[in-house]
Order: structure tokens, then sequence, then C-alpha cells
């Protein structure tokens, strides 16, 4: 169903995709997340890229552009998910040390995921690989709307996931495996250098022919790794727990770190309000803790506590269940006191940062992307639901032609369910987590691979 | 309390046919705790065929010359310690494990009296305990009083109260019942079944005997439900109840002080929480009879930290001694050393309650069962244990 | 930002005071908007407690009693308390399923409730203050189902009804711990029927069949053997308890309206996820419905074999056809708060006021209690919530929860 259901998605954006060059969303309440939120506003996107961020009476809409209607919705940029490991067939390779491995080559395209995200408004997701690992292979930054990961990939080799969730064993003993990779790639380095140098000098003593040159390189195996030791690219790093939280500080001295955090980490605030940078954050942001001695419970929420402390945060979005809800997490953030600014930031302009990207995606602004949501109210709400997504000025989503919407909210159930696809497949619950979640079986899904 | 007086009781006595029965003797401590409330200080024990005939100050003279006097010197005597509940290491013969509903089966019957655990006890201050059915069964049925010897231990009497669970042990996943309203289904229709008549023979007869008062009541209850659940019962069948374990006691207080009852306490640990540590002095407090009671080996522990989380030495020893005599329906013979009780007694260095007390000796029925006697003292300082001392 | 966190302070400083002589004083909650169930909304409104009750419930120029205690609520919304018609909490679930019998109607879900559950006070937490706790979905035919406030200072002053349902479950839950011979010893208790659905069935036929049999006791005449189950059933059959019937695809929830009609009693259909594909046949029994976790995409319950297939469409189509539901956590393992999932019907199409009353009036309705409580009205208790905001909005908390007049939210 899944497959089915992603290729009638496409096929309809296939039509739609071609040589819009200009399309001007007019109408709406332009919520730019850095700049103003501009009233019956219009944003004109030409060749991809926004071109005019104005009022109606201020934009002249050329007569060539594609109209994307939006009076009475809002308009905003499309949400950033800076680490997820969704959409994937296999998040985990077995073996842990494999920084050689890329994303590239486990994203399904026709994954429910990706389809979902579209659903909810996400127009970039940063897949890296899951969290059971050491060294675990490079992300890759896409756009949840393509046939293909070619047509799929923003960018590549946005660095290598790292992590210290121990998977079997203990937790020094990952700790030990994981310095113990480091150490093995930078003595890796070491003598390749010393060998290149030895060659060098052998060249200029003339022991070597001058014509000769030196014609080795890093091993393709280890590069990404070498790329890491030497800070050339970024690792990303998952800490499951407050017992982690100083080694992975310790580690962020050595190398370009991003700290990603496991769900249950509200006892780690104080060292990472000291540490400062921004982090981001499981999809799990709010939960209950025991207080051992009055056995009460305390509901903890983790944006609420980072807000206080100062440290910056970027919000995540779950594969199924409400926290795969854009509106659901900010819902969250907001209802435990977190500012609704620093909420919509937090899945907007935040993880842009983090992923570098600041300039491009997160914000609605002249020259940044044309990856624009058309929502039927403000984004905080239930009852809103997203109408159109544009990503580069195409036009990828339509909520009127989402089929999956259509069949869960058939106006005639009795034909919509003739045409249910055989769905029953087995398979179905490896891709679909979302479809599992009432269900105590289905706690082995995705949700308890520990991410 | 009328110590003195008791010397007009004082009789002659005929010779035994068993020596150490019948040998009087007469036992001296700096302090001889006689009951909770009554502690003499240079006071002296006359003890034989098992039982304390005479307890004061002013030793007889008679019994001066007969007696065969062991000096304990700087000692604290008490009463021995009764334990209110316990397996011992039968916990497997005393519940059956294919029905959950076995009123009548008597403790009496699976006792083993070489049992190690049993004969553990002296060295712990335990002179007594109830040897009851265990919680594992919802009515697992009566328990036995039975105390330790030299040796090997005794029946003292064969049915005490009948013990009832309504904890998660007794709520058995491969036999009925498997939860708290199956438990109390099970009693409730088997109590009216008794009181209507409709349900007749032996487990029948146990349940008439609960109703009409003839027959205590020991309910095993830990959480806030099981405690409420017990006092259901209690209500709506008229019986008097004593709570074992009651780990939530404190939440379900009024209820326990409004329908009078009582409670035997698990043991105390230190490293747990503060809750159930000061539910001791909460329960004395509200007026609630209870006693401690749970593993033997922290039962002396379990009262010290009591104190020490606010309940009155006074009550922490009554609740070591008296009150699970009481509660046991056994005062008249254990629980305190007054004339004509049992001569079960301990001999700690200090007072009990303070754990750098060391355990001397262990005394039931008159014998010594553990520890040791004392050294032999020069005659002067015998001599100067007759002065009457004051009575606190 | 800062205003708006004085003002918190203030109203929970006033609360504080008000709790403590909550019972006694009467108090005065103005400036809030008010949705009172079952009418429409009073903007600026003012609601008088005093005792327990509901004493006065009005727009801005309602008179306000010399002396009371006034809370400032402006910027709130005050709505009932909710009332959850299906709450899978209660108790600890081993304790929620006899396991000993597929038939236990007699049993009392009341003697197993733990008055200090967590589920109490999570409820509590969400502005839940009455639950309808039925007995677990391990047995055919449960037992007695009671409806209870979330809080009280001893358990007997939480129970509105201690004996308010039968429930039965259809499906495969009740037969999934039983086994063939087989499967292991034949002395193990789960050697038993029924493992398949057409012996649930069976197991429910009988029952109610051998209760129809037995002949009534003529005063008298001798009682017949005491089989406390089979008098229970009676008084389904006698339509003076209402069946509970658990049945979540659609081939459960037809064959739970078929053994109520061979029997001829009343029965609600539980967790009805199915309900869209049997709209008409639910129409035409005049069966209530109950939509357990809206919020979830798919199947309820711990089998999740039932083969339901959930829509969004569910509530707007039982709405159009005039098909009476209430909105509940069921037995959903990961059912959201209660408000929330009244929050996802209306994210699938419900009217928010339709939402509100599908938490708050009608399961008070249907639970016989709406005397007491579902609405704010004069003499009803003082069960009430003071949200945040809109309650159907993602971001509302109940700033502070009443029960009988009782402020039950420990701190904010």
């Amino acid at each position: 169903m899944n497959t089915r259901f992603s290729l009638v998605v496409a096929a309809c954006l296939a039509a739609s995709a071609a040589a819009q060059d200009l399309i001007a969303v007019k109408g709406g309440k332009v919520m730019t997340i850095t700049g103003p939120t501009i009233d019956d506003g219009v944003v004109l996107i030409q060749n991809g890229r926004i071109t005019k961020l104005g009022k109606s009476a201020d934009v002249e809409i050329p007569w060539a552009a594609k109209v994307v209607d939006a009076t009475g919705k809002v308009v905003m940029p499309t949400w950033v998910v800076a680490h997820s490991q969704g959409g994937q067939r296999g998040f985990n390779e077995n073996m842990q040390n494999v920084p050689w491995l890329s994303v590239a080559d486990a994203i399904d395209p026709a994954a429910v995921y990706f389809e979902d995200a579209l659903r909810n408004g996400v127009g970039t997701i940063h897949v890296l690989p899951g969290n059971q690992t050491l060294l675990g292979g490079s992300g890759l930054v896409v756009r949840p709307a393509g046939r293909t990961v070619e047509d799929m990939a923003v960018s590549g080799n946005t660095g290598i996931k790292m992590s210290l969730f121990a998977a079997g064993g203990g937790r020094l003993q990952q700790i030990r495996k994981l310095r113990r990779a480091l150490d093995d790639v930078r003595e890796y380095l070491a003598d390749f250098d010393r060998r290149k140098a030895e060659f060098e000098k052998e060249k200029a003593a003339g022991a070597i022919a001058a014509d000769k040159t030196w014609t080795e390189e890093i091993d393709r195996t280890k590069k990404g790794a070498c790329d890491l030791v030497q800070k050339k690219t970024k690792g990303w790093l998952f800490v499951p727990s407050v017992a982690e939280i100083d080694e992975a500080l310790r580690l962020d001295k050595e190398l370009d770190l991003q700290i990603v955090l496991g769900a249950n980490i509200d006892d780690a605030v104080p060292q990472l309000a000291k540490f400062g940078k921004p982090v981001i954050l499981d999809d799990t942001i709010e939960y209950f803790e025991t207080d051992e001695e009055t056995q009460k419970e305390k509901k903890v929420c983790t944006p609420k506590l980072l807000a206080d402390a100062g440290v910056p945060f970027a919000l995540t979005l779950g594969a199924g269940g409400p926290t795969s809800y854009p509106w659901w997490q900010l819902g969250t953030c907001v209802r435990n006191g977190v500012d609704r600014r620093m909420a919509l930031e937090a899945l907007t302009i935040v993880p842009a940062r983090l992923l570098g990207m600041e300039a491009q995606i997160g914000s609605l602004a002249e020259g940044k992307l044309g990856n624009v949501q058309v929502l039927t109210g403000d984004p905080l709400q239930a009852t809103t639901w997203v109408e159109t997504v544009l990503l580069e000025g195409e036009v990828v989503y339509d909520r009127a032609k989402d089929p999956r919407l259509q069949y869960l909210f058939a106006e005639d159930v009795k034909k919509a369910s003739d045409k249910k696809p055989t769905d029953k497949a087995p398979e179905k619950a490896a891709e679909k987590p979302a479809e599992k979640r009432g269900d105590a079986a289905g706690q082995g899904e995705p949700k308890a691979e520990v991410k | 309390m009328h110590l003195r007086s008791s010397l007009a009781l004082l009789v002659p006595f005929v010779v035994a046919v068993e020596r150490s029965a019948a040998q009087e003797l007469l036992l001296k401590a700096r302090r001889i705790v006689v009951a909770a409330d009554a502690v003499l200080t240079d006071g002296a024990l006359l003890v034989q065929q098992g039982k304390v005939v005479w307890v004061g100050t002013d030793i007889p003279a008679d019994a001066r010359s007969r007696a065969k006097a062991i000096d304990y010197g700087e000692a604290t005597i008490v009463p021995g310690f009764v334990l209110a509940e316990t397996t011992l290491d039968q916990d497997a013969d005393l519940a059956e494990g294919a029905l959950a509903f076995t009123p009548d089966l008597r403790a009496a019957e699976a006792f083993d009296p070489w049992d190690e655990r049993l004969l553990a006890l002296p060295a712990l201050g335990i002179t007594s305990c109830a040897f009851s059915p265990s919680p594992r069964n919802v009515a697992g049925g009566i328990a036995a009083f039975v105390k330790p010897g030299k040796d090997r231990g005794a029946i003292a009497a064969a049915e005490l109260h009948l013990s009832l669970s309504l904890t998660g042990a007794a709520r058995n996943p491969e036999r009925q019942p498997t939860s708290l309203m199956g438990a109390m289904d099970l009693l409730r229709t088997t109590f009216t079944a008794a009181r209507t008549g409709t349900r007749t023979g032996p487990d029948a007869a146990v349940m008439h005997q609960v109703l009409q008062g003839s027959r205590p009541v020991f309910v095993h209850a830990d959480t806030w439900a099981e405690i409420n659940a017990a006092l259901d019962l209690s209500r709506d069948f008229g019986f008097a109840v004593v709570l074992v374990g009651a780990r939530e006691a404190g939440k379900a207080l009024p209820r326990i002080v409004q329908q009078k009852a009582s409670v035997v306490l698990d043991t105390l640990v230190p490293e747990g929480r503060l809750e159930p540590l000061r539910l001791p002095a909460r329960l004395a407090e509200a007026g609630v009879p209870f006693c401690f009671a749970g593993q033997p080996e922290k039962l002396r522990l379990s009262a010290a930290l009591a104190v020490r989380n606010g309940l009155d030495r006074r009550t922490a020893l009554q609740a070591l001694t008296r009150m699970p005599a009481l509660l046991l329906d056994q005062q008249q013979v254990v629980g305190s050393l007054r004339q004509g009780s049992a001569a079960d007694f301990v001999v700690f260095t200090g007072d009990p309650l303070d754990l750098d007390a060391a355990h001397v000796a262990t005394w039931v029925d008159g014998v010594r069962i553990a520890g040791t006697d004392p050294a032999p003292k020069p005659a002067a300082s015998a001599a100067s244990a007759t002065v009457a001392g004051d009575r606190r | 930002m800062n205003a708006r966190f004085v003002a918190t302070l203030t109203l929970s400083a006033a609360l504080a005071s008000a709790a403590a002589t909550a019972q006694e004083r009467t108090t005065v909650f103005t400036g809030a908007r008010i949705l009172p169930a079952g009418r429409p909304a009073i903007e600026n409104g003012v609601l008088v407690v005093a005792g327990g009750k509901i004493q006065a419930i009005g727009g801005s120029s309602l008179p306000r009693p010399d002396g009371a205690t006034t809370v400032d609520c402006s910027g709130r919304t005050i709505t009932p308390g909710l009332i959850d018609a299906s709450f899978r909490g209660g108790a600890d679930p081993a304790d929620l399923n006899e396991q000993s019998d597929e038939v236990t109607p007699h049993l009392r879900v009341l003697d197993s409730l733990d008055p200090e559950d967590r589920s109490f006070e999570r409820a509590r937490a969400g502005g839940v203050t009455t639950v309808h706790v039925m007995p677990g979905t391990r047995n055919v035919i449960g037992g007695l189902g009671c409806v209870v406030k979330t809080w009280g200072t001893d358990p007997a002053t939480m129970v509105l009804n201690a004996e308010a349902s039968l429930r039965i479950v259809m499906g495969t839950e009740p037969s999934m711990g039983n086994r063939a011979i087989r499967g292991g010893s034949v002395d193990s208790m789960y050697y038993r029927r029924p493992t398949t659905r057409m012996g649930v069935v069976w197991e429910a036929r009988k029952a109610f069949f051998d209760a129809k049999q037995e002949p009534e006791t003529v005063p008298g005449q001798a009682p017949p053997a005491a089989n406390p189950g089979r008098e229970v059933l009676k008084r389904v059959l006698r339509g003076s308890l209402t069946a509970y019937t658990t049945a979540r695809s659609e081939q459960d929830i037809r064959t739970a309206l078929r053994i109520a009609a061979e029997f001829g009693y009343q029965t609600v259909i539980d967790d009805a996820q199915d309900a869209y594909l049997v709209a008409d046949e639910l129409a035409a029994a005049k069966v209530m419905v109950l939509l357990g976790a809206p919020s979830a995409p798919t199947v309820a319950g711990t089998a999740g074999a039932d083969g339901s297939d959930p829509r969004f469409a569910t509530v707007r189509i039982l709405a159009e056809r005039g098909i009476p539901f209430v909105v509940t956590t069921g037995s959903n393992l990961s059912a959201l708060d209660l408000v929330r999932e009244a929050m996802f019907a209306a994210r699938n199409g419900l009217d928010p006021a339709k939402a509100l009353d599908a938490v708050t009036i009608l399961p008070a309705r249907l639970l016989g209690i709406d005397q007491r409580t579902g609405s704010l009205d004069v003499g009803k208790d003082a069960d009430f919530v003071v949200w945040s905001h809109d309650p159907l909005d993602p971001a509302a908390v109940a700033e502070s929860v009443f029960i009988d007049g009782n402020s039950v939210l420990a701190s904010r």
C-alpha cells in the first residue's frame, strides 16, 4: 500500500512539477519566522527561490506567474528536521564501526515516513544512520518528495553519525570502543603522513626517481572518519542519557560535534547550560518522572528546561503517533511554558542553522529557497491541516489530491473500502510504525529499536 | 504492677521431676523490664517450672537461700520478643498449590520442630512466634503458636487465628483467583455461604467461627486497595481485623482507626523510603495497636529504625513484646515478665533498642537456650544487689 | 509573557486559599470563558461555588454573594470536569482480569480499585474528574464496572455507582491466553475454551441462555442454588443493568448487536473502531457507541489483531447519522489524555462544541450521573476545570481542577 500511495502522489506531482519557474503564493497571513508576520501577503518564487516578499498591495504579481491562492490561510516556511532515522530500510547496520557507509543506500523514497512528513509540511529532513552504532556512516539532507534518492537529495556528506548508546556491553565498553576507533583512525593518519613524508624525503635525497609522485590516497573506508578526526566534517553524536553527557562534552573538545539527545535527559540540563551550544532533542519531549521518596509523578518537558537554562535547541518529529505532528510538538512546548516563537524557531530556523543551511531554508526571506507551506489555520492548532507544500517553488503536495487522506476521510466509506488496497501484508508493520502504536505487540517496532 | 504484693502469693513448691525445671532460679540484672511500662532497677526474677513465680526488688529470704542465683550484673533483661507472623523455613509447605481457599488447614500440622530458622530465633531475642499459613493463599488456614527450644521447638498452642491474604502473592496467575476482585469475591461468597448456612464442612465451620467472633482473623494486605478490601470484609461481616504487612497503612489511617483494626508490620529497612519508616510513629500517634514482624533477623533493627524515626521507646518495646502477644491472644503467657508468665526473656548488655547493646542470653520456659551464663562474680557485688532499688 | 506569568501566580495563590475552605466558603470564579456543556458558551462568565455544589452560573451581570472569595480567571476557559466512559486505569492491570474463568459477571471491579493508582492522578491532571472503570478485556464476561470520581478523601467517597455496567468482550482478546491440549499441561487452568472468536461468542451466548432458562425466584419457594453471576445476567436481561460490549472490528460489532438482539438486552458498544462500517445497523439498534482514542490511527487493545480499520471519517459519519457516541480513552495502550482525544475528534471533523459534549454531558447521561455532574448547572457537583487555553488547543493545560469544590491538583 505504501508504495502504491507514494507512486500515486508522485504521479500527481510529476504533472505539476514541470517548469513552474514563476509562482506566487497570494493573500495569506505570511509568517516569515525571522522577520515580521505579513497579513495579506505575497510570496513570489522564481526559479526555486523567493524573489519578493511583501504585502499584496506592494508586490506586483507578474502576469505569467502561477498563483496559489492562500487567502484566509497561513503561509510559512516548511519545517526542518535536523536529525532523523526515518525513511530507511534498516537504519541500524549490524557492524558498529562503518564510517564509510551512507544513508543514501538505505533511504526508501517510497517510505510512508516521507509521505507523512510532506503531509505534515516538512520540507527538509536530515536522515542519519540509527543510534545503535559507533561510527555509523554519513547522513543526507533530503526533501520528502521525489522518486529516487537523487531526486530527494538536497546535500550529502553532512557528517558522520556517532553514538554513545551501549548496544550490547556496557556504557564504559561503548566509550572505550569509540575512543579506540578514533585512535585507530588517528594512527592510520599519522602513519599515512609519516610514509608520505618519508617518500618525499627519499625523493629529495634521490633514492626515488624525480618523476615519481606520491599516488596513495586515504583508504576509502577511512576517509569519512579521517575527516572527522581532522575536524573537516561534523560528527552527529547521539547521547542517550545523562550518564554519557560528560563523555560527550569531552569528545566535543576534540571533534566538531553536534549533540543529539535521547529522551530522558532532564538531569543533564545543568551540564548543557554550561556547554552552551545548541542541541537536538528526541521526539519525546514530555514524560513523567517518579520521585523515589514521595512516589509522586512529575511531568518533565525537556524544551522548557532547556529554554529556562538558555540552551538553544532544535525539535524533531517522531515516525507516527502524535509526535509526528509539528503542531503537537509545538503545542507541547507552549503548554509547558515555552515561548511560542521559540517553539516555532526550533523546528525551522534553528535546525536550518545546525545544518549550515540558514541561508537557504528555515524562514521566508528574499533569496532563500521557495520552501513554503500553506496551512488552513494557525500552525499550532490541531484542527489545522497543511493545504499545499511547495519545495523550491514546485507544488509537491496538494491536500485535495492526497489519496491517503481521501481514504481516511472517505465520503462514501463502503465505496472507499471496496477500493481498499490489500494492505495486510506482513512487511507493512516494519515500514509503518505509526499504525502499530495502539498495540502492545507493536512495541517491538522501530520505536523500541533504540534511536 | 503489684510487685510487692506478689510476695504474698509465693507458695512453697514441690520438688519437680526434672531437675532443671524444678530448680528455682533467681535471676538478677541492673535493669529488668517486666513490661514496657514497668522497669526494675537492680531487681530479680524468680523462675520455677518454666514460669516467673516472683519478680521484684526485695528478694524474699527463703527464695534467696533456696534458689540458684544467676547475676547478669549490669545487663538488661527484657521479655522475649514475640514474632506475630512467620512461615519459618517452611513456606513451601504452608500454601496448597492448587487451591486458594483452605481456611481449615492447620499450620500446626506442617510444623517441623527441628526447623533451623526456628532454632535460630533465640539468638535474635525471639522466644515465641505465630507459625502461620503462607500469604500465598487467599484463605491459608490457621496459625499455631510455637516456641523454639534448646535442640527442638514445640507447639505451645495449636490453633490461633485464621490467616487470610489479599496481597499480590495470593493472586496466582495459575489458579483462581488471579485478581483482587476475584479474591474478594471468593471471601465474600464463602463468608456469605457460612452465614446463610448454604455451605457446610470444615472450611465453612472456620468461617462460621469468624462470624461468631470466636476466631480472630489476620489479613495480609499491603497496598491501600488491599487494606480497603480487608476493611470492607471486616465491616461487612462484623469481625475485628489484624492487618499484616500494611505497607500503605498510612493512607488508610482514618479507616483503620475508625474500624479499630490492628497492624502487624513488615520489616523496616534503613535504605528504604521515609514513609514506611515513619509509619510506626504515625500508627502510635493515631492509637492503632501494632507490632513489628517480618524477617526475624531484622526484627530488632525494625524497632530501632522506628525509634529513630519518631516512635517512642516504650511503644517500640511494647511492639516487640506485649503487643504481638495481645494480637495473638497469648498475653497471659508471653510478652511480659509478670508473675505467672512463661519465663521467656532476653538479656542484653543495654537497651535492646540501641543497636550497640549486645545479645547476652535468651531463656525460654526457664531454660537458657542461647547465649551464655554470666561469669562468676565476687561475693561483694552479689551482696550489693540486695539493696532495694528504685522501681524506675 | 511576564504579565501572563504574574497573572498565573495570582490565580494559583488565590486558588490555594480558596481550596482550603472550599467546602464551606462561597467562591466566585470570574472573567473566564465558560463552556458549560450542552449549551452555548458564556463569555466573561461567573461561576459561584459553595458547599461542593454549583450555586449559580451566568454572565458578568450575575449578582455575586456577599463575603465570597473571588478568583479572577480572565483569559481562561472553564469547562465541566471531563468524564471518561471507558477508562483502563484504576488498578493494577493484573487485578482487572480474573483469569480463572471466562465468565465472571458478578465480580466487582470496585473490589480491585486502587484509589492511589497513578492513572487517577494523571487523569486529574488532565482535567478528568469522573471515570467509568470496567474489568479488563481478558474475559468474555468480565464483571461489574463502577463509576468513580478521580479524587476522594476516602475511596468510599469517590464512588458514584458501584455497579454501573456489565462488561462483555468480543473479538480475540478473551481467547488469547487459553490453549489447546497440545499447548501445555492439561492441569493448567488455561487449558479451556474458548480459543477462537466463535468460542468467545459461544461462552457469552451460553451464559445468557442459562440465565434465561433459570426460573425466577418465587417468593415462598426455595431459591435455586446460589449463582451470583447468573443473578447479574438476569439484571441485564431485565434491563436494570447496562451491558457494555467491547467490539472493535465490523464483524465483532455485528456479533455484539446480534447477541443483544437475540436475548433482548440493551448494550453499549465499547471501543467501536469500525462503527462507521455498521452505521445503519447501529442507528437501527439505537445503541450508544464509545469511540476509544480517536488519536490512534489504528487498532486499539492489546490483541492488535482484531482486524478493525479505523478512519478519520468515523466521527463525522456517526454525527451525520445521528448515532449517539462519546469519546473515551478506551483500552488503547497509547491513548492520550481524554481532552486530547476530544481534540483529535475535533481535528477529524467533529464540531468543537460536540467534541466537548462527547467527554462531559454525553458520558454523564450514558452513565446515569448527569444529575450529579457532566455540565455546569446549578445544583450539580462543583466538578470543573480551569484551562489555560481553549481545551481543544494543544497548548491547553488544566491549571486547576475541582472535584466537589476541592482543588485536587497538588501544586502547579
